[in-house]
């Protein structure tokens, strides 16, 4: 039988690394239980990108996240870029790794995009066949990710919580359970996102997603921006309450608020998962252990900007035009 | 062709349109073949969310990767220019950090561009400060080490240059225009234009310090052409000779200061290594 979270450890409540919080983080050490990386954003040689990691890596645990490996692409993955993400897992050493169910481009064009992949049983059984070479490969124990999705195909044989379920008891590989993009996906086509829940094998979800999203009238945008909404907080608790405790993070990419918010976000999901681990009847699980026993507690320093709509999970870099000015040498 | 690559291959033919592709009645038709739509959105609206976003989030990546070519060129030339860009080169590297790696190259051929010859000074130079942002990290020169060389390993051994480091020549002052262009755009659209300014020759040292911040230094041309020969490989009196060579009018400046010369490029972090020149087989 196969163990809760594969066997993996729960880490408690997480929130993404973004370099605008890079300061509060660096300076203030705010409790965490975990730090979420973008792989991609450190898959360089040095500069700033590595010296932060670096920093960050000296008093939290970090967990890297994919965004470009597109499993489900003609192509498998580009063998250079395995070869990077690699270096990354034995320098940030994660208890695991994940990326998306989707494909990003063809053979001369990469789309930087998530696109989503038809549900058949072509594809189960190609995505399932890479994700074990690349958890064999990568020697770190592998998830991906369910996408928010836009568009289906009449190609589909099967829903798409069949298709995701397929593949990772097949690949022997964990679920990255992103709860907004269950709620965004179900607005986008019609289903009933409890049913998406219901279906999926609860034991293979080692960390969940949350994150906003863009209302667009017609269909939702999957933009991480702006706070959890409570029908996606009734999602989350409803998934915690099947899965048991299980390492959540706060993903918001566009109109980055400032640290306090994004930490009060955090410490709502701390009460969310509690909750519903309550009503379930287990025990509530013991506090992950910090690496950094003296960190300073959340600071509620007041509301950030506020949001309306931008791009979607993706690697964002650092070297911002405004964030690293050039300047004349003295 | 697999039918699932045939279909990947139609999303990515289509999500590279420049146009809107409900004009497209081919593709409107295909789309409803290919895709289920739904009963708020047609198959092609569906696919058109795709469509907009790839436009988007690369123009949005090139707007932040190459300010200054956007600042001088303004907004309708410049999405003129990224469209043009965006049609003839495909995205094709896993990482959007590359996108702009062909740009100062596409950018040198539209030469219909308004300060074509600025702009084109201004995407070299913007391209190199990618490329120096994360360059990979070396440690100083160790002066102690240096100190135990023997005799002659400074004029005959490779001299090593940070990877962190850049030579670029350009006609005009872009660097410190883009410092300009900056400044503007953080000071929000109340702030006054920033003149073109007149053609000035410049050679300039791009690297990333210490602090991790990148610098641009304008040099003479006998240090700038002393840099190149040690960057190629030249040991320091070759590479001496080297400048000597391309700048005779600043000879004796040359012989005069480049001992300080090194002293300073090794505490700015340009110079990080001297090793002694391999030995060659007889």
């Amino acid at each position: 039988m196969t163990q809760p979270r594969l066997g993996l450890p729960d880490l408690g409540i997480g929130v993404g690394l973004r370099v605008p919080h890079y300061r509060a983080i660096l300076e203030q050490r705010p409790a965490v239980d975990f730090f979420e990386i973008i792989s991609e954003n450190f898959m360089v040689e040095g500069g700033k990108p590595i010296h932060h990691l670096e920093r960050v890596m000296e008093n939290y645990r970090l967990i890297q996240h994919g965004v470009s490996l597109g499993i489900g692409s003609p192509n498998a993955p580009d063998p250079d870029y395995l070869r990077r993400l690699k270096q990354l897992v034995r320098k940030v050493n994660p208890p695991w790794l994940s990326d998306h169910f989707c494909w990003c481009g063809v053979p001369g064009a990469f789309l930087h995009d998530l696109l989503p992949l038809p549900y058949t049983w072509e594809v189960v059984e190609l995505v399932a066949e890479r994700a074990r070479h690349i958890q064999d490969y990568l020697e770190v124990p592998f998830a991906l990710e369910n996408t928010s999705s836009y568009m289906a195909y009449t190609d589909s044989e099967m829903t798409e919580w069949q298709f995701i379920s397929e593949i990772a008891e097949r690949a022997n590989i964990g679920l990255m359970f992103d709860v907004n993009n269950v709620y965004v996906s179900a607005y986008n086509h019609g289903f009933d996102p409890y049913e998406f829940i219901r279906s999926v094998p609860h034991e293979r979800i080692v960390q969940i997603h949350l994150a906003g999203h863009t209302r667009l009238g017609q269909y939702i945008l999957d933009t991480h921006k702006g706070h959890v909404i409570d029908e996606v907080w009734d999602l989350y608790r409803h998934t915690i309450g099947l899965a048991g405790p299980v390492s959540t993070l706060i993903e918001w990419d566009d109109e980055i608020p400032e640290w306090s918010v994004l930490a009060l976000e955090a410490e709502k999901a701390r009460a969310a998962r509690q909750a519903a681990l309550a009503s379930r009847g287990q025990a509530q699980p013991a506090e992950p252990p910090r690496l950094h026993p003296d960190a300073a507690p959340f600071r509620d320093t007041g509301s950030g900007p506020q949001s309306h709509g931008g791009p979607r999970e993706l690697a964002g870099r650092e070297n911002s035009v405004l964030g690293v000015p050039v300047i004349a040498a003295p | 062709m697999s039918r699932l690559v045939e279909l990947q291959e139609w999303v990515v033919e289509s999500l590279r349109s420049n146009r809107g592709l409900d004009r497209d009645a081919a593709r409107v038709a295909e789309a409803k073949q290919r895709l289920t739509g739904n009963d708020r959105l047609r198959p092609i609206d569906q696919l058109e969310i795709y469509r907009e976003q790839f436009w988007l989030r690369h123009t949005a990546s090139l707007v932040e990767d190459f300010p200054g070519v956007g600042g001088i060129l303004g907004q309708a030339h410049w999405e003129k220019l990224v469209e043009g860009y965006l049609d003839a080169h495909c995205p094709n590297s896993w990482t959007l950090r590359d996108l702009g790696r062909r740009f100062p190259a596409h950018l040198k051929s539209r030469t219909e561009l308004p300060d074509h010859a600025l702009c084109s000074d201004m995407a070299r130079l913007e391209w190199h400060f990618i490329e120096l942002f994360d360059a990979a990290d070396c440690p100083p020169l160790d002066l102690a080490r240096l100190g135990q060389l023997p005799p002659g390993t400074l004029e005959t051994g490779q001299v090593i240059l940070n990877p962190a480091l850049a030579l670029i020549e350009v006609d005009y002052p872009v660097a410190e225009l883009r410092q300009q262009l900056l400044a503007r755009r953080a000071a929000g659209p109340s702030a006054a234009d920033v003149p073109i300014p007149e053609r000035k020759p410049e050679q300039l040292v791009l690297y990333r310090a210490k602090d991790r911040r990148l610098y641009h230094h304008p040099v003479g041309p006998e240090a700038f052409a002393l840099l190149d020969a040690l960057r190629r490989g030249s040991a320091l009196v070759a590479a001496c000779e080297h400048a000597i060579e391309v700048a005779p009018e600043h000879a004796e400046r040359l012989q005069r200061n480049v001992g300080a010369w090194f002293q300073d490029w090794a505490k700015r972090g340009w110079i990080v290594d001297v090793r002694p020149a391999p030995a060659t087989a007889d």
